[in-house]
């Protein structure tokens, strides 16, 4: 509906208002990260504290934590990580799912059980057995093996939460492609895939923050500087003793660019998404 | 809806070419680096021209030459040591040309896990950054650690360095570790706030209590801490230790041959510490404050004297420095040997590297006395090696030099002379008793046990 | 057709080959590395040492294993309540058009992108007793005495961190829910409305049970989430002060790569890992024994 209607009833109006406060107390935190971008550590220090009034606007630590953190080099890095981890994991998941969701055969409660279990296990006690597991297969320091320890460990959530999701779509619609002829693999990429696509749109939104923002794995299965990803570039701006405030916090904020195009790009598919009527239709 | 269909059919492939391309792209990168380099050579050539001259001509050949390399990864996450590296690292590879340097800068604490991994990997890193004292040992213990004697032999430190620094590198008479980089701790206050109170730095415990209640009767806080991370409770055991009982006495514990429960430790918190906290020498909640928090009331003016290392300076404001001054933590019993906490970091070479040559002349570079005197002069750290010229050293620096110099003994750190199950232990303990100081026998005899634990049950 | 049914009979299986393959090598197998590695004494470096179930019997006379129970049903109580509710009343006040609806989503979505160390950082700062946010603002309201060390005293620290973590979360669990009303027939909200049926009754019989899947999801990693909680604990207090904000997570971590304890440390996870899967799986499995058949 319009604006002019929306705020025409009083209620609505309230609501409205209430759901703009209550965001701005949730943002608090974030717009302090902001300001505190722009300022100098010194200036925090002189003033009183990160909550004080700014006595400088300062434009470098920025570029500061751009350079020190080797932005510019790692980015790249997380991409390539980043990307196929989460096509590879997605797509994975959604054929275990689909056979989870849809088939009744044996071990489909076991294998579904197993999925769960393994997203139930903390990752730092995986560590160490995956650092020998990949320099064994001679992949340690290599991407491959980053993005094959990234698409195995989601492929537990993302499984559980796909099969959930498709089990809400109404059995007719397969039936009616079965009979019509259609092989499991084409009901599989015409039919069930479009109609889970605010799932995954959602989840791909998800997995793309978890993964990019990731470091241990990296840490842990990556030795050469130049395979590094951002997240690592980053966590070097945090010292023995200091903590350089500012272009730490910079620096997170231009970590975060990449997940938010990503959330803008993919939310008109969740959030707006597909209407379903397949039953109309 | 069919329309939307045919989007994502579209969008799905494009995203799966995508994914093709990477990953080759991720699978080609290539891990091994090989360098060609442009060699530039002065060719005569004889030319023919009308009059007879023969010309020389500067020629580029490409001659492939083999470089060395050698894979360096540090923990020098702080701003300023992070550059001081890094020039470290330009200024050898201007003097080797042919070897190349593989740097990687990780974030400190990262460092502490992934070193594991480095050790034990097959192709680990050459030359790495580490701490002197009870955690390189742990390594050196299980046989990870390249035996570097013959370097020390070779770059002579076996005359430039002195025999503390020799004793801590090495183990059953064979050196492993190179230290490189130390700084001191003192208590730092506020020369202005001094002042204004007519204050002088205290010597003796005595003065130091005087000057705490005088500060406190103003409205002073006289000391501020941030025990959040705990070690800089632990400084003050330290310290107390030593000037109570003695340095060596304080090295024993922290090799578990004496006892936590002890009457003597024991009286450095009933005797000694308890009191400051209870007559209010310390801020309030120190517990919710990291050490750099905590620095916000030595600057504000709110407090005047902080038990801490050098490198509080790095973090004070700069145009604020010049109120900074520092005194050697007071003297409780003149008849005890002056310990001090000097934590060393150095470098070390893996066992099973794949590099060792180029490795050990980075090691010999990093300990002589041009990359020391370069690192000292950057950083206003102290270098270990006695033959850099300490002339041009600040005035700090100096004092700092003195301090050092003036003590008996010179100990690492709590977290790094004893054991890291012990110091944690120890260090949650400090907190305890900071909270409950009547609780202390409780603590201790809690200590005793997990001292028992980890040094005699093996 | 013949060819067809067999196709179909194990149509289920050859979906599953590849991935199931890749995860068993990569998680399946590591995992029960780490069972093996619970019983053993292990440093990282050298062999591990079998020594049976001595760690966990170490474990159960250990004072931090409890406290970290405790903290982790503390936080556990509050993530299946809290984030879950706020986020599907969320979810039901932004899906519709309201001016701004994207603005309102990205902010709550927007903790979730900030890295653990700047959210731990600014909360710190928010925390600082004499110079923080929160304490400024109490004193103004002049309740100075509730202007306490939230991080430092023992008792509120815990509650202080889980108040970040739900912060945090409201917007995951907001988006999978949104997520789920995608999936909602609008036809159906049309019927009910034609029915007589108030919006909160639409909501209760209608929009809710449709969402149960959704919300199996949320309770479910919920639950995980606040079992596995790490980095919060890690970069706000480590724990501190003296252990009254552990969690087993942090817990494992501390005895595993700071002392060198590979293996109590390994015991640590399964424990906790076994502790999750009875919550999930009595939890899963009812839930499977209810779900439609089709």
């Amino acid at each position: 509906m319009t604006t002019r209607k929306f705020f025409s009833s009083p209620w609505r109006t309230l609501g409205f208002v209430a759901l703009l406060l209550v965001t701005f107390i949730w943002l608090v935190p974030l717009l302090t990260a902001l300001v505190t971008a722009f300022r100098s550590n010194d200036d925090i220090m002189l003033q009183g504290g990160p909550f004080s009034l700014p006595r400088e606007i300062v434009l470098t630590n920025f570029q500061t934590a751009w350079e020190r953190g080797g932005l510019s080099r790692y980015l790249p890095n997380s991409f390539i990580i980043t990307l196929p981890s989460l096509l590879l994991t997605l797509f994975l998941s959604s054929l275990s799912a689909y056979a989870l969701a849809r088939f009744r055969f044996r071990g489909n409660r076991l294998i579904f059980f197993l999925y769960v279990g393994g997203t139930l296990l903390p990752f730092q006690v995986l560590m160490l057995p995956v650092f020998r597991l990949t320099d064994a297969l001679g992949l340690y320091d290599t991407f491959a093996g980053l993005i094959a320890i990234h698409t195995a460990f989601q492929l537990g959530f993302c499984t559980f939460l796909l099969r959930n999701y498709m089990r809400t779509v109404p059995g007719e619609i397969m039936e009616a492609a079965r009979i019509d002829g259609c092989g499991e693999f084409r009901i599989w990429w015409q039919i069930m895939m479009p109609l889970t696509m605010p799932a995954i749109a959602a989840l791909a939104t998800l997995e793309f923050t978890w993964i990019f923002n990731d470091y241990l794995w990296a840490i842990v299965l990556l030795r050469n500087d130049a395979l590094k990803p951002v997240t690592a570039g980053l966590a070097t701006l945090q010292g023995q003793y200091i903590m350089d405030w500012t272009v730490i916090v910079a620096g997170a904020l231009l970590a975060t660019v990449p997940t938010i195009f990503v959330f803008l790009f993919l939310q008109r598919y969740f959030i707006e998404g597909l209407t379903l009527g397949a039953t109309k239709g | 809806m069919l329309k939307e269909e045919g989007k994502v059919k579209k969008v799905l492939p494009i995203l799966m070419a995508i994914v093709i391309v990477l990953g080759t792209v991720a699978a080609c990168t290539p891990q091994t680096v090989t360098v060609e380099v442009p060699v530039e050579r002065t060719v005569e050539v004889e030319v023919e021209v009308p009059v007879e001259k023969t010309v020389e001509v500067p020629v580029e050949v490409e001659v492939p030459v083999e470089k060395e390399i050698v894979i360096y990864n540090s923990y020098m996450s702080d701003p300023e040591p992070r550059e001081a590296d890094a020039g470290q690292v330009a200024m050898f590879e201007e003097k080797y040309p042919n070897i190349d340097v593989v740097h990687s800068t990780i974030a400190h604490e990262d460092f502490k896990q992934a070193i594991r991994a480095y050790l034990t990997a097959s192709t680990p890193p050459d030359v790495m950054t580490w701490f002197a004292g009870n955690r390189a040992r742990f390594f050196i213990d299980k046989g990870l650690i390249m035996d570097v004697s013959d370097v020390w032999e070779s770059e002579g430190w076996n005359e430039s360095y002195p025999a503390g620094f020799r004793a801590m590198s090495s183990v059953d008479g064979k050196q492993y570790f190179v230290p490189a980089s130390w700084y001191w701790w003192a208590v730092y206050y506020r020369k202005d706030i001094f002042d204004q109170y007519e204050l002088e730095p205290p010597e003796t415990w005595e003065e130091f209590l005087q000057v705490c209640e005088t500060l406190k009767e103003n409205g002073v806080t006289p000391i501020t801490i941030g025990t959040k991370y705990r070690w800089t409770a632990a400084a003050w055991f330290d310290y107390l230790n030593m000037r109570i009982n003695g340095p060596e006495f304080h090295i024993d514990l922290m090799l578990g041959k004496e006892k936590y429960d002890d009457p003597r430790v024991e009286k450095i918190f009933t005797d000694y510490w308890a009191p400051l906290i209870e007559d209010g020498y310390f801020i309030d909640e120190p517990a919710a404050y990291t050490w750099q928090e905590a620095l916000q009331f030595l600057i504000d003016g709110d407090a005047a004297m902080y038990l801490m290392g050098d490198f509080l300076r790095d973090s004070y404001p700069d145009e604020e420095e010049s109120k900074l001054d520092f005194f050697r933590f007071p003297i409780i019993d003149p008849s005890v040997p002056i310990g001090e906490d000097a934590p060393t970091d150095g470098y070390f070479i893996a066992a099973s590297a794949q590099h060792t040559d180029a490795a050990k002349e980075l090691l010999g570079f990093l300990g002589s006395v041009e990359a020391q005197q370069y690192f000292a002069d950057q950083l206003g750290r102290l270098p270990t090696n006695m033959e850099v010229d300490t002339s041009g050293f600040t005035p700090m620096q100096q004092q700092g030099l003195e301090l050092i110099q003036g003590a008996d003994f010179v100990a690492q750190f709590y977290d790094r002379d004893t054991t890291p199950e012990m110091a944690d232990e120890g260090m949650n303990g400090f907190m305890e008793f900071w909270d409950n100081p009547d609780t202390i026998g409780d603590i201790l005899a809690r200590l005793e046990t997990v001292r028992q634990e980890v040094f005699e049950s093996e | 057709m013949e060819r067809r049914q067999v196709l179909s009979k194990s149509a289920p299986y050859l979906f599953l080959i590849v991935p199931l393959i890749i995860y068993l090598i990569w998680v399946v197998g590591p995992m029960f590395y780490s069972f093996y590695l619970s019983m053993t004494k292990w440093d990282g470096l050298s062999a591990p040492v079998f020594i049976g179930l001595r760690n966990y019997q170490k474990l159960f006379k250990d004072p931090v294993f409890f406290v970290s129970l405790k903290n982790n049903l503390k936080w556990v109580v509050s993530f299946i309540t809290i984030p879950v509710a706020a986020g599907l009343g969320l979810a039901m006040a932004l899906n519709r058009t309201i001016p701004g609806e994207k603005f309102f989503k990205a902010s709550f979505y927007a903790p979730m992108v900030l890295s653990f160390v700047v959210i731990g950082l600014i909360w710190s700062w928010m925390y600082n007793p004499a110079h923080g946010l929160l304490n400024q603002l109490l004193r103004m309201l002049r309740l100075d005495s509730l202007a306490i060390g939230w991080l430092s005293e023992k008792n509120v620290v815990m509650w202080a961190i889980i108040v970040v973590a739900t912060w945090r979360q409201v917007g995951y669990v907001m988006v999978l829910y949104l997520a789920g009303l995608q999936g909602v027939d609008p036809g159906l909200l049309d019927a009910s409305k034609v029915d007589g049926c108030s919006g909160w009754q639409t909501f209760r019989h209608v929009i809710f049970p449709l969402l149960a899947p959704v919300t199996v999801i949320v309770v479910v990693i919920s639950i995980i989430d606040s079992l596995r909680a790490f980095d919060l604990v890690s970069v706000m207090t480590r724990g501190g002060p003296y252990n009254s904000s552990s969690v087993l997570a942090n817990f494992m971590y501390i005895e595993a790569f700071n002392n060198y304890k590979m293996g109590y440390g390994a015991a640590i996870s399964v424990i906790q890992f076994l502790i999750s899967v009875v919550f999930i799986f009595i939890y899963l499995w009812r839930v499977l024994q209810t779900e439609m058949e089709y």
